[in-house]
């Protein structure tokens, strides 16, 4: 009987042309424009590490003095200082944890067809990878030995390895960095990452580096910070080393614990360093106070999805119920003007409940033609979107959910408006059509 | 077949009381054909949309085929209806969209009767109202007196045990009109039970019972013996 349904709202899409195609397009540009915001959103809101967001931590200390604040909600900072970064990397805790921030270079190869250019780069600690789960086309990263070398080693994304060495195994080779060579150990697969959840400090959604070297690095070669680099205090820093000494926040760190035991001794721990910098001079404070947030609590509490995003998102599924208050009046007087028609399945046996499925399965299927076509006008506006943000380029993307995502939305919310106009119909009392035909 | 007992209909309005039937007390035995007749408004159509349980009835009981119409909730009275109602209108009430075979088919559908005996039971009808060459027609290429013929299938081919007819013949010329009353005469020779409203005197005096309503209520009774001998002689 279904497939009988079917038959009939198409016989009835094709007997009133203009006003189906009115409504299916009405239910397509709502779609379309719901879809667009949403899918930005989705993007945004996604786990960008699914199987373990809820093991990796950023690490915040409240190294300030009493007295002092900083913006965020809680009061914390968002960094650590290159000294609390390089203890705690140091201590001998449970778990992986690593130290980073964000430089960058004037790359060059010996090559004279690669002109030189300028790359942000990663100073990172070799668990990057692991913690992180990067993926190895050639080579591999650097060693604990290296690390703490400062060996001149880096790893290159696969597309800066396109980029310099034409896709080729380039482990082995050296390219210069600022006029200093490095020997590349290493090449990482694409990372293709939403939300750039690592380093929130600069730029949520932007790409991720093409570069990544050894933390060490930066104290070796007095690296410059190419992210951020806050003080909340007085010092008087004049060189890099009075920089590394300072009570400057500049380092991100991270740690992965994997069970709720490791969490509370790593808790323990944090707490006991406090306590001995308390008496070496540092965190004057009556209350030590740190904060481990996981992947996703550390993207909220960095407010990736912006209020802007939510409203944004509410609008749109405004403008919908605007098209959908549209497709109702429509339906009312394509339903009501088929009451007749109605009357005589009535008189022939059908019943309400079967007149009522009839005239949903019509909506239903307006519905799905409409989402198909807004699937379509979806694709057009996030195109438009990257076209005109190149910042969005990474999240004005429908995936496999979004586009799955559409009918069942469109369907749904078709039914919802063609409710009224089928139960009206579907009451008619036949025998008023049937002496009037 | 058919048994209604002071059936009253009463059309409430915020001003107005209409008793369209009044104390309506009729009884149909298996294999009657029945014409009703009356003036305009004086409930004839009424009480066939009541026989035909389209429209509910204030007071009184109806019994069709010794079920308690007054008792059945809306599906059921859609199933009955498709199972023992067969419907002819004045206006032919065919959908325009649907060709021959597939109006026909509309009450067979909804018995949930499966495709090849749906096709078999199509080809029948429209093979007994002499149309099988006309099945992938649409209603509006054919003429008055086919269509009516289109429903006549329509009502048959549910292969009901009443057939209700309203001013079958009224929107055709004597001819058609004449030839559809045959198809009816008979339908009611093969052992169904028809009830017919008419204002065609001559249409009616073919019935072998004829009553009249007036102001709601039964009027007269007559048992025409000359049409009763001729479905003697027919059933002989």
């Amino acid at each position: 009987m279904l497939l009988h349904y079917f038959d009939l709202s198409w016989r009835s899409f094709k007997r009133t042309p203009l006003v189906s195609s009115l409504m299916v397009l009405a239910i397509a540009i709502g779609i379309g424009v719901t879809m667009t915001s949403l899918s930005v959103y989705h993007m945004m809101a996604s786990d960008p590490i699914p199987s373990k967001s809820s093991q990796l931590f950023s690490v915040q200390l409240q190294i300030m003095d009493d007295g002092n604040t900083w913006w965020t909600k809680d009061n914390l900072p968002l960094q650590l200082t290159y000294k609390d970064a390089t203890n705690l990397y140091r201590a001998n805790t449970e778990g992986k944890r690593l130290s980073m921030l964000r430089s960058g270079f004037s790359i060059y190869t010996d090559s004279d067809t690669v002109k030189p250019f300028s790359k942000s780069a990663r100073m990172t600690t070799p668990e990057f990878f692991d913690m992180f789960q990067l993926e190895f086309l050639y080579g591999n990263k650097w060693s604990q030995q290296q690390e703490e070398n400062a060996a001149p080693v880096v790893v290159i994304s696969e597309e800066l390895n396109e980029r310099l060495f034409a896709g080729e195994n380039s482990v082995g080779n050296i390219i210069y960095l600022d006029n200093e060579s490095y020997e590349v150990i290493g090449v990482t697969k694409n990372w293709p990452l939403v939300v750039k959840y690592y380093d929130l400090n600069n730029g949520a959604f932007n790409e991720p580096e093409s570069m990544f070297l050894p933390f060490s690095l930066v104290e070796a070669r007095e690296l410059g910070n190419w992210g951020n680099t806050n003080g909340w205090k007085h010092e008087d820093v004049r060189s890099f080393k009075a920089k590394l000494q300072s009570e400057m926040v500049w380092v991100q760190f991270w740690v992965q614990l994997n069970n709720a035991k490791q969490k509370q001794d790593y808790e323990t721990f944090l707490m006991a360093y406090m306590e001995e910098q308390q008496k070496r001079g540092r965190f004057n404070r009556k209350e030590l106070i740190y904060s481990l947030r996981d992947v996703n609590q550390w993207m909220e509490y960095n407010n990736v999805i912006s209020e802007d995003n939510k409203i944004l998102v509410a609008l749109s599924f405004m403008f919908l119920a605007v098209c959908l208050a549209n497709i109702l009046g429509l339906l009312l007087a394509k339903f009501l003007r088929r009451a007749p028609e109605v009357g005589v399945r009535r008189a022939l046996g059908a019943s309400k409940r079967q007149i009522f499925l009839q005239h949903l399965v019509e909506v239903a299927m307006l519905g799905c033609f409409g989402g198909l076509i807004g699937i379509v006008l979806a694709q057009l506006g996030l195109w438009g979107v990257r076209q005109s943000y190149d910042y969005y380029s990474s999240i004005a993307t429908m995936d496999i959910t979004m586009l799955l995502s559409a009918p069942i939305i469109a369907i749904t919310t078709c039914i919802l408006a063609g409710l009224y106009p089928a139960w009206l119909v579907c009451k008619t009392n036949p025998a008023i059509y049937l002496k009037s035909q | 077949m058919l048994k209604m007992n002071n059936i009253s209909k009463i059309y409430q309005t915020e001003m107005v009381q209409t008793h369209a039937l009044q104390d309506f007390s009729l009884q149909v035995d298996e294999g009657e054909f029945i014409a009703v007749t009356g003036p305009s408004g004086s409930g004839k159509t009424t009480f066939l949309n009541i026989a035909g349980m389209l429209e509910p009835f204030s007071e009184g009981e109806y019994l069709l085929d010794g079920i308690d119409v007054g008792k059945l909730n809306d599906n059921q009275r859609a199933d009955v209806r498709n199972q023992k109602i067969g419907f002819i209108f004045q206006g032919f009430n065919l959908i325009p969209d649907l060709n021959l075979y597939e109006n026909i088919e509309v009450p067979l559908r909804y018995r949930g009767i499966k495709a090849a005996e749906r096709k078999r039971r199509i080809e029948q009808c429209l093979e007994q109202v002499g149309l099988a060459s006309r099945a992938k027609h649409l209603p509006q290429q054919l003429s008055g007196g086919q269509q009516q013929r289109v429903a006549i299938a329509r009502a048959l081919a549910g292969e009901p045990r009443f057939l209700l007819a309203d001013e079958p013949t009224g929107n055709l010329d004597s001819l058609m009109a004449r030839q559809v009353m045959e198809l009816l005469e008979q339908i009611n020779r093969d052992g169904a039970t028809i009830v017919m409203v008419t204002h065609d005197p001559e249409l009616a005096r073919r019935a072998p019972r004829n009553i009249q309503v007036v102001d709601g209520q039964l009027a007269d009774f007559t048992l025409y013996q000359g049409a009763q001998n001729l479905k003697n002689v027919a059933g002989a």
